[in-house]
């Protein structure tokens, strides 16, 4: 039903939750139908840690954990201009998904380009 | 695959094997057209089984079995109803009412019958669902030629005082038809008692197999068929019958008569034990429709508030428990249910609904593992969820 990489942060989604100092935030919504909000502590330029909060579907969840995990001890500037394919997300995205991805990317990039 | 706990019986049902067994011979042996049946005995057969489950049909909603008229399911069978008398009794107005929580099978046909000069009113709905028959009485004027209202509302179970409404239509001398799809065989449906003209049913919602279903329609009123052809069904519905579906139909309709009391009464135990457990298990959950008898006996509507209906339902899934939702997200637009719109669910709770619809077969003690598993991944979920504040 669902790619495997999906499948896999789905059940399992990396590093979610709130960040208590966060050195950037950046958010995204549809309102009232889905919402996600990225956390990053960066220092020196580098990602040290970062959080997400998502209410999306399944697609839009496993995104969020997807890039979290990459951004991981990234340098910010690498970041800026982050896609799907960059991602390795080497799948058919649904084009009724499409916007379900964006919604999350939008809210990371968001994040990435207020640091 | 492990076991699968299904409950999404409003959705469809699986087919109860003794209505299999009743069809198996009519797929090979006996699949002749009952057309025929004055020169071929393969074909005699074939149309006797055929009328034999047309009088299982008209018994199980207390009508004559020539007043049942076969058709591919509840969609034509509304079409055929709305359209019907829409065409024939066009001379005598155009005013059709009916509400806003119809199935799309009904709204979608009577937006198309204003493309053809008709007049669509809809009677509002409570913040239960319910239509109020007084509202139907003030909006039926001399052009009033149709009132269309469902019996029951699939999607939040609310079951509609069709009995009121139909004396209203009948003393005003307007049609009445009701979509009957989610009540046949699972709570009492009676033409006579509930002063019903026409009524729409389908054969997959009670067991039986997919693509088969009937229209009702009282003797006395008129409709332009919608499908002509070699004139079958009295000429309401021409094209060659599907028999071996119209016999398990008979046979869903025969057990759904005989059993409908025992099953009622099992999946209410179901249903109001379920509810109990969940609203005590898990905070700011709440119930979409009445919680009394007016409501259907296998339907639970709730809002899970702070979460979205769809990762929920797809991690239950994958644990085989299989829900339905309410809303939907589709290309990332909202698309919301428009019978929880109508009722007046708050706009962030619109996408937080999931839909259980109890069966025959659902087991009491499966309750505990069913609810632990929501309460499980919404926890999970509202700890992901930027909308929920503990």
């Amino acid at each position: 039903m669902y790619p495997k990489i999906i499948q896999e942060h789905f059940t399992y989604p990396k590093n979610v939750g709130r960040m208590k100092n966060p050195t950037a935030t950046g958010s995204f919504s549809m309102p009232d139908l889905a919402k996600a909000v990225f956390y990053f502590l960066i220092e020196e330029g580098i990602v040290k840690d970062i959080k997400y909060q998502i209410a999306g579907c399944p697609f839009a969840i496993a995104v969020c954990s997807i890039l979290s995990e990459y951004a991981k001890g990234k340098n910010v500037k690498e970041l800026k201009n982050i896609t799907l394919d960059t991602l390795g997300l080497f799948f058919e995205i649904p084009t009724e998904k499409e916007e379900c991805i964006n919604l999350s990317l939008n809210a990371f990039l968001d994040g990435v380009k207020s640091a | 695959m492990g076991r699968i706990i299904y409950l999404d019986h409003a959705s469809t049902t699986p087919v109860d094997s003794r209505v299999l067994k009743k069809m198996k011979p009519y797929f090979t042996g006996l699949f002749a057209n009952p057309a025929t049946r004055w020169t071929s005995s393969i074909s005699q057969k074939v149309d006797e089984a055929v009328e034999e489950a047309r009088k299982n049909v008209a018994a199980l909603i207390n009508a004559l079995p020539e007043e049942v008229i076969f058709t591919s399911g509840g969609t034509e069978s509304d079409n055929a109803a709305l359209k019907g008398v829409a065409f024939a009794n066009r001379n005598r107005g155009n005013e059709i009412i009916t509400t806003p929580i119809e199935h799309e099978a009904v709204l979608k046909v009577a937006e198309r019958l204003q493309d053809f000069g008709f007049v669509i009113k809809y009677v509002p709905v409570d913040s239960e669902g319910f239509v109020d028959p007084d509202d139907v009485k003030k909006l039926i004027t001399p052009k009033t030629i149709l009132v269309s209202i469902m019996h029951a509302n699939n999607e939040i179970g609310t079951i509609e005082p069709v009995r009121e409404i139909g004396a209203v239509c009948r003393e005003r001398g307007v049609f009445f038809h009701t979509d009957a799809v989610q009540t046949v065989a699972h709570i009492p449906v009676d033409v006579e008692q509930m002063n019903i003209d026409l009524l729409s049913l389908s054969s997959h919602k009670f067991y039986g197999p997919k693509g088969v279903g009937a229209l009702y329609i009282r003797k006395d009123v008129q409709i332009v068929p919608y499908m002509d052809g070699g004139g079958q069904e009295q000429g309401f519905r021409s094209g060659t019958l599907n028999s071996t579906g119209i016999i398990g139909l008979g046979e869903a309709a025969k057990l759904g008569k005989e059993e409908q009391e025992e099953r009622e009464s099992c999946i209410k135990e179901f249903r109001d034990a379920f509810l109990k457990k969940i609203l005590e298990e898990i905070p700011a959950v709440y119930l979409n429709g009445p919680n009394d008898d007016r409501r259907l006996p296998g339907n639970i509507s709730i809002v899970i508030q702070g979460i979205r209906n769809e990762p929920l339902l797809v991690a239950l899934n994958e644990k085989g428990i299989i829900a339905g939702g309410g809303s939907a997200c589709s290309a990332g637009k909202k698309n919301p249910s428009h019978v929880l719109e109508a009722i007046g669910v708050p706009e962030e709770d619109l996408f937080s609904v999931i839909r259980i619809t109890i069966g025959k077969d659902n087991k009491l003690e499966d309750i505990d593992f069913i609810v632990e598993n929501i309460k499980e991944i919404t926890n999970q979920l509202r700890a992901l969820s930027p909308f929920w504040e503990e």
